[in-house]
């Protein structure tokens, strides 16, 4: 206790003071975090070394623990299943960025700050429902017998898809299907980091390097992206670490070409009663999330770095 | 801070006040460092949700799924004759855990405040039950005889007392004490019903007459737009019919070829698992589909709803055999409605009250001379079977092959969306 300027000096008061020591105020998140986090997927992972008690709906035998489990995930088919998902998880975060970019670019310099709030609004709106209907509605729209799959076929505009005049479109209960609906899906989430990423570059910047001689493409390269960068990788993760473990739409969507391994976890669970199985697959899908995050990690770290040694700028006092 | 002040001539420099180079400097860190915590914030938040996230999603979404309720302001326009059980006050309102589309909603209205919710599986209901040890919220069950002894050794089902049941003696003598539960213990009949299969025959072009004509489809004309009951012992019923194996069969020779079979030659044809292929056919999802007859039966009554042919599609029984299953009502240990539950039970085993069911769900309730009652009610020829075709029917069995039963059905589905 030091005295401060201005306040008077001399022995503190004799008030007993309850002084809580400054790691109080996390303690909730610390309980949140050690019941909702660390022993659940603590107990997923112990399970995960155990086996079905044979005869029993969802018992795990822990008395013989082993890697069998996980063996049987790499060996036998719920590794397609696993690839799968990587690649849904990957080209979905993919086009959720590309689809992003612009609007958000559009978000942060195009548009006037009242017309922002407007464009914001909308995007927001969808959230206001519910993610399973959300969801749902896309079966209404890709349903054989829907109002896209008849309009397509009254309409003769395509007339380069004869197949497509005369049959109605297959898409739901295909890997299509969860593809399209998840960009749909978890596009916010890309579109909110990487317009705050981007409203943050400053407009001077942004100045300074056109009165430097950048033409617009040099200065959104040059620029705008690497001063935007973190918010893309925020964005790339917050979408890309949700929807690899995306279980609604698959199940609502997907049929069975369509799977993704957070409704095998939950197949194995619920439906195959077998919860050390559906264990050893949710701890894949965690360590394939893990490495996947790794391997991007690091090749982004190489590609700043070789970058940086043509980008250097240094700054001279005088 | 790193300030990198290297003098090659190859790097850019600009030459500013020193108070400006360091306050720009200081700018440049300071937004990195906001912009990297909150990067790694956010991702260490994810990371973290990411993967429970997950679990709680599976375990909520899909049983509120189709969740429909009863309103809660339905009057009690209860049109029960017989005296309703004993005990006076108790508010009419149920928290049900039952199959999809399988009680007409203006009845449950009329009776009371019932809200639904739904499993595809007795491999799911049992395990969502087991798991919540007690304590899933639910007042009523609607499990499939052979599941009813797992439910009742694990302590979750209430012995009935038959006494506020009255209308308990409504029911046919032949749906009582069966062998899974002697003496109604545990349950009482809700209806039984059969699996056969429903295809649009402008894709499918040859008759399907049996299992095995089934299967040949799945492999030909409705390849990859094919689906299958959502459970474990229908997916591989289906194979020991066709082969004229008895479907409970415990034989390994018999489950290793069956999952030979499926896994291999079967599974790739599969579009979808599906319970309940009746219900939406209206959306034209598949070709063929392995069905329960009353949701067939609701399907072509949507057919026709929707101002659609019926006869574009046709309704088989599943031949040379296929299942007989009974799916009963069971009142929970926990239950915290037991009087309303009771009350329901009596309420629905009155025939009137049945036959209005029946013309909902399109399934046999057992009532004595159920059939009579019926009257024209559409489609009847897929509720009400001959006694040859009963003669084919066989009651499945919970033993020793049911976890090789589910391995062999989470393969296939492994399989089929690889």
């Amino acid at each position: 206790m030091t005295a401060a300027i201005g306040l008077p000096t001399g022995p503190p008061p004799k008030k007993f003071k309850l002084r809580a020591p400054k790691f109080a105020l996390a303690v909730p998140a610390i309980v949140w975090y050690i019941f909702l986090f660390v022993i659940p997927v603590g107990l997923v992972i112990v399970n995960s070394f155990g086996s079905k008690l044979q005869g029993t709906p969802g018992k795990v035998d822990l008395s013989a623990p082993s890697l069998d489990r996980y063996r049987e995930v790499v060996d036998g088919d719920f590794s397609d299943v696993l690839v799968q998902t990587m690649k849904t998880s990957l080209l979905g975060t993919l086009l959720c960025l590309l689809i992003s970019l612009p609007i958000a670019y559009y978000l942060a310099f195009k548009t006037s700050s009242r017309a922002k709030v407007v464009v914001l609004a909308l995007l927001m709106v969808p959230f206001f429902t519910n993610y399973l209907l959300r969801t749902l509605s896309w079966q209404i729209v890709l349903q054989p017998k829907g109002f896209v799959s008849n309009f397509l076929q009254d309409t003769h505009w395509f007339t380069f898809g004869q197949a497509l005049r005369d049959t109605p479109i297959k898409i739901l209960k295909t890997r299509t299907a969860v593809q399209i609906a998840i960009v749909y899906n978890y596009l916010p989430l890309m579109i909110f980091p990487l317009w705050v990423a981007l409203d943050r570059v400053e407009l001077h910047l942004r100045e300074a390097s056109k009165d430097l001689g950048a033409g617009r493409v040099a200065t959104f390269v040059r620029v705008t992206l690497p001063l935007a960068m973190p918010g893309i990788v925020a964005g790339l993760v917050l979408v890309f670490v949700p929807l690899s473990g995306d279980y609604v739409t698959a199940e609502l969507l997907g049929g069975v070409k369509g799977n993704m391994v957070g409704r095998a976890v939950a197949d194995q669970y619920f439906r195959s009663q077998d919860a050390a199985s559906g264990s050893a697959i949710a701890v894949s899908l965690i360590i394939s999330i893990l490495v996947i995050l790794g391997v991007l990690a690091a090749v982004f770290w190489c590609v700043r770095r070789i970058l940086a040694v043509n980008r250097r700028v240094t700054v001279v006092s005088i | 801070m790193k300030r990198r002040s290297r003098s090659s001539s190859d790097v850019p420099r600009i030459l500013i006040s020193q108070q400006a180079a360091q306050r720009l400097a200081e700018s440049i860190s300071r937004r990195r460092f906001l912009a990297m915590s909150g990067g790694v914030a956010a991702t260490a938040a994810l990371a973290a949700c990411g993967s429970d996230e997950k679990k709680s999603s599976a375990t909520t979404s899909a049983d509120t799924t189709a969740a429909t309720s009863g309103s809660s302001t339905a009057e009690s326009t209860a049109a029960t004759t017989a005296s309703t059980a004993a005990s006076g006050n108790f508010d009419k309102k149920i928290n049900m855990f039952t199959w999809a589309e399988y009680d007409d909603p203006d009845l449950l209205k009329s009776w009371g405040d019932i809200s639904l919710t739904i499993f595809n599986s007795n491999e799911e209901a049992v395990q969502k039950l087991v798991q919540g040890g007690g304590s899933s919220g639910f007042d009523m069950v609607v499990p499939t005889g052979p599941y009813i002894p797992q439910l009742a050794s694990a302590d979750l089902l209430l012995e009935l007392d038959k006494t506020k049941i009255p209308n308990f003696a409504n029911l046919d003598a032949a749906y009582a004490n069966q062998t899974w539960d002697p003496n109604n213990k545990y349950s009482v009949c809700k209806n039984w019903g059969t699996t056969g299969w429903i295809y649009d025959t402008t894709i499918v072009k040859t008759e399907i007459k049996t299992w095995s004509d089934f299967i040949a489809a799945a492999q030909g004309d409705a390849s990859g737009q094919t689906s299958v009951l959502d459970t474990a012992p229908n997916l591989c019923g289906m194979y020991f019919w066709a082969n004229g194996i008895d479907w409970t069969t415990e034989k390994k020779e018999d489950l290793d070829a069956c999952e030979e079979f499926l896994v291999n030659e079967f599974a790739q044809h599969l579009s979808a698992f599906d319970s309940y292929p009746g219900i939406n056919l209206t959306q034209g999802n598949y070709a063929l589909s392995m069905v329960w007859n009353g949701d067939a039966r609701q399907g072509l009554l949507g057919v026709e709803a929707a101002g659609d042919d019926p006869d574009q599609y046709k309704w088989g029984l599943g031949a040379p055999q296929t299942e007989l299953w009974m799916d009963n009502w069971c009142i929970l240990k926990e239950a915290k409605n037991v009087d309303a539950s009771y009350d329901f039970i009596n309420f629905i085993l009155d025939p009137k009250n049945s036959i209005t069911d029946l013309n909902f769900h399109g399934y046999n309730t057992g009532i004595k001379g159920v059939e009579e009652l019926a009257g024209d009610v559409e489609f009847k020829d897929m509720i009400f079977f001959t006694e040859a075709q009963v003669a084919t029917f066989k009651p499945g069995a919970v033993n020793s092959a049911q976890d090789r039963l589910v391995d062999i059905y989470s393969k296939v589905k492994a399989k089929a969306g690889g």
